[in-house]
């Protein structure tokens, strides 16, 4: 469950958006509508003025970005120096989380990956497709995927598989989309425009 | 005709000037034996080598300041940095020569732990690293600043401290410019007078017992301290020159190529 109230003024723009939901949830907006500000605000990476964001039923407010349990993955997320393998276990490690070889081999083969070697080396998607797999190994509270699914190619059968393991994981996922029909993929639709969300489904 | 092109090169010539004039006199019409006497390479190596430590001793040190400042909005912690540089670098000989004499409580604690920094490789080092620290610090800043932050704040969200993340993600992809921001401070150090003259005018230590750093002994000659005179300093010059030059170049040469990249 996310809950989240923000108000934050960036120069003319102002954000004042709400979101209060769980499960699999997609935010659609224009370039510009605010959506990325959202999500930074709700990740920590923005400081806010007014609002709270509550995850899980954990108010993470106040909290840096590193104590949220909230993983924001854009399309440049990728440690481009790590391998494949070592990347997707990165997060699951530093947060102390055993992971056997056989969900790895699963979300793997779920998502996509079957692919090795310096993530650097590899193409936009392919890096999207392992930062989005290490976010879900990690097991946040909350995912923010922030235009990373639009590169993908065979994008919907990508986020039905993604929903699928982060619905069984417990693990609330908001996307971000320019395209409101991605809105069928998802259990909710929140629309922004002008930094204002409102929920349409 | 571009004039912008013509008054930067005329600009850089001035700038140059001195160089070239050490680089002629001192290879051509003064070229003197005592400028590249065993003396005068002993002391080159002595800078070398202080100077190496110096710049190790920066990248161990520095290079999380150099992350905090980039990626912090700290203003005030960023206009201290230069400070040691900004005042004459005499002084900074003088304060630690005042920090580690028998006269103040901090000299006696170190003396008594036999932490003795006049004359001493050590109060050599510790001068070079204060006087060649702002210089790497301004280095890495931008740097890390011209880095792309979103693999960082990925690692964040993952769960690693700002610590983690600049061990982990960033130090691990950041070869090119910690090679260049060394080099560009290791010559910042070879080239350090003032305050080593005070701390450590020669060092009385085993390897380099009674050597004098290389900018001390150039000017050992130019004071009439060591014969040979004006020439052999300048010839001493010019044979620091053509060590020290190729170190600042390759600096700057591996900043640009990563630059164009």
């Amino acid at each position: 469950m996310i809950e989240a109230s923000v108000r934050k003024k960036l120069g003319t723009f102002s954000l004042a958006a709400d979101l209060n939901d769980g499960g699999f949830i997609c935010l659609a907006g224009r370039n510009g509508s605010g959506k990325s500000c959202f999500m930074k605000a709700m990740a920590g990476q923005l400081p806010i003025e007014e609002g709270f964001v509550r995850v899980g039923g954990t108010d993470v407010t106040r909290l840096p970005i590193e104590k949220r349990g909230v993983v924001m993955v854009i399309p440049g997320s990728a440690i481009p120096h790590l391998k494949v393998d070592a990347h997707l276990r990165w997060g699951a490690r530093l947060r102390k989380i055993p992971l056997d070889e056989e969900r790895v081999a699963k979300v793997k083969a779920d998502l996509g990956i079957d692919y090795g070697g310096r993530v650097r080396t590899l193409s936009l998607g392919m890096r999207e497709r392992v930062s989005l797999a290490t976010a879900i190994l990690s097991s946040p509270r909350a995912i923010l995927v922030d235009e990373a699914f639009s590169n993908l190619h065979e994008k919907e059968a990508f986020i039905t598989a993604y929903r699928k393991l982060a619905g069984e994981a417990g693990i609330d996922v908001v996307f971000s989309t320019q395209d409101e029909s991605d809105a069928k993929l998802a259990d909710h639709l929140y629309v922004i425009s002008e930094g204002k969300t409102q929920k349409r489904a | 005709m571009n004039w912008l092109r013509a008054i930067s090169i005329a600009a850089l010539v001035l700038l140059l000037v001195p160089i070239i004039v050490l680089l002629y006199y001192g290879l051509g019409p003064f070229r003197n034996p005592a400028g590249y006497s065993v003396a005068v390479f002993r002391s080159i190596e002595l800078s070398l080598f202080s100077s190496a430590v110096a710049v190790a001793v920066d990248v161990l040190l520095f290079t999380p300041l150099a992350y905090y400042l980039a990626r912090g909005q700290d203003r005030l912690a960023e206009s201290l940095v230069d400070i040691p540089i900004s005042v004459p670098h005499p002084i900074i000989g003088v304060a630690l020569l005042i920090l580690d004499s028998p006269i103040s409580p901090t000299g006696k604690f170190l003396l008594g732990l036999h932490i003795n920094f006049y004359n001493t490789i050590l109060g050599l080092v510790i001068a070079l690293v204060i006087m060649s620290a702002p210089i790497y610090i301004k280095s890495m800043q931008p740097y890390f600043e011209s880095r792309e932050a979103s693999a960082e704040d990925f690692a964040m969200g993952l769960g690693a401290s700002r610590l983690r993340t600049l061990f982990s993600v960033v130090l691990p992809d950041s070869f090119d410019g910690l090679t260049s921001a060394s080099l560009i401070s290791m010559s910042r150090a070879l080239s350090e007078f003032g305050s080593i003259s005070i701390i450590a005018y020669y060092v009385l230590q085993y390897p380099f017992y009674g050597v004098s750093p290389a900018s001390v002994t150039i000017w050992e000659f130019f004071s009439g301290n060591m014969s040979g005179g004006l020439e052999a300093a300048v010839t001493a010059s010019a044979a620091m020159i053509l060590v020290a030059l190729p170190i600042a170049l390759a600096g700057h040469f591996v900043r640009r190529r990563e630059r164009l990249q």
